[in-house]
């Protein structure tokens, strides 16, 4: 996922294929951090797995081992910013990106069953400011259901967006979905 | 009744998936392209998957529906991004048309 590259990229330049797929941990989180994301990645294992059997219990003879074995995937990883939600920020991002999804489907099908579609293209960028990890991969997937916007490329520290109508603000709709995702992830 | 509003909510994402299809033969280049598909189709899925939920049988059943809407969702929104970064890099390569 997105991650630091020489900030001397230039925007007009395209990065590098993978180069922002490069994890570069800031600080390790400690043995105790671990341990409470295995037991975090095990309990959503768990329900995957009981909702793919149906609850079945003779299935845990598979299950057990699985479940086990994908949390422990935690310990073999490199280590990444941990992240929290809060459950008040959820609710709300949950609502507003139901809303969201909807505004942005019924726009774009509007504009393709649309006579004369009314497109006016174009490329923008917008400074990444979330930190890295989790907030910011939920930003740039984000940016993708909004109403026009596609997050096309990473540049650096820069987000370079296609629109469908370059008229549209983008600095007021990305600069919302910020404040949403920095109360989803319970930030500042 | 409760079937009666499934089959509207699958009936309004079919319509979506539509649209999604005419964006994607309409449009004129592969980002905006991209916008009909991640969009239109994605809500799609979402009333497809949320019509079916209310005929599931079981817990165990919506479960799987709302995992397979949550990581379709979440390809369809990463491969969009691939999909642009990559033909960004390509077209950028052959002196094409930016911007």
């Amino acid at each position: 996922m997105p991650r630091t590259q020489s900030p001397a990229t230039n925007a007009a330049k395209p990065a590098e294929p993978r180069a922002n797929l490069v994890t570069v941990p800031a600080d390790r989180p400690s043995a105790p951090a671990r341990w409470r994301r295995f037991l975090a990645v095990a309990a959503v294992l768990a329900l995957i797995w009981a909702a793919l059997t149906g609850f079945r219990a003779d299935a845990l003879a598979f299950g057990v081992p699985a479940v086990l074995a994908g949390a422990a995937l935690v310990f073999a990883m490199p280590p990444s910013p941990g992240w929290r939600l809060s459950p008040r920020g959820l609710l709300a991002f949950v609502l507003w990106f139901a809303v969201q999804s909807v505004k942005g489907a019924v726009d774009v099908a509007l504009r393709a069953a649309a006579p004369r579609m009314r497109l006016r293209p174009g490329f923008r960028t917008y400074p990444l400011a979330l930190p890295q990890g989790a907030p910011q991969v939920m930003f740039l997937n984000t940016i993708t259901l909004l109403p026009g916007t596609l997050s096309a490329e990473i540049a650096g520290d820069q987000v370079i967006v296609h629109m469908l109508d370059t008229s549209a603000d983008l600095k007021a709709d990305l600069g919302a979905l910020e404040a949403r995702i920095k109360a989803l992830f319970a930030l500042n | 009744m409760l079937g009666l509003f499934a089959a509207a909510l699958i009936g309004f994402g079919t319509v979506f998936f539509i649209a999604g299809t005419l964006g994607l033969l309409r449009f004129p280049d592969i980002f905006c392209r991209l916008h009909a598909l991640t969009k239109a189709d994605g809500l799609g899925l979402a009333l497809i998957a949320l019509g079916v939920a209310l005929m599931a049988g079981t817990w165990a059943e919506v479960l799987r529906i709302a995992l397979i809407w949550f990581f379709v969702a979440l390809a369809s929104a990463t491969s969009g991004h691939l999909i642009a970064a990559h033909a960004r890099q390509t077209m950028q390569e052959v002196g094409g048309a930016d911007d």
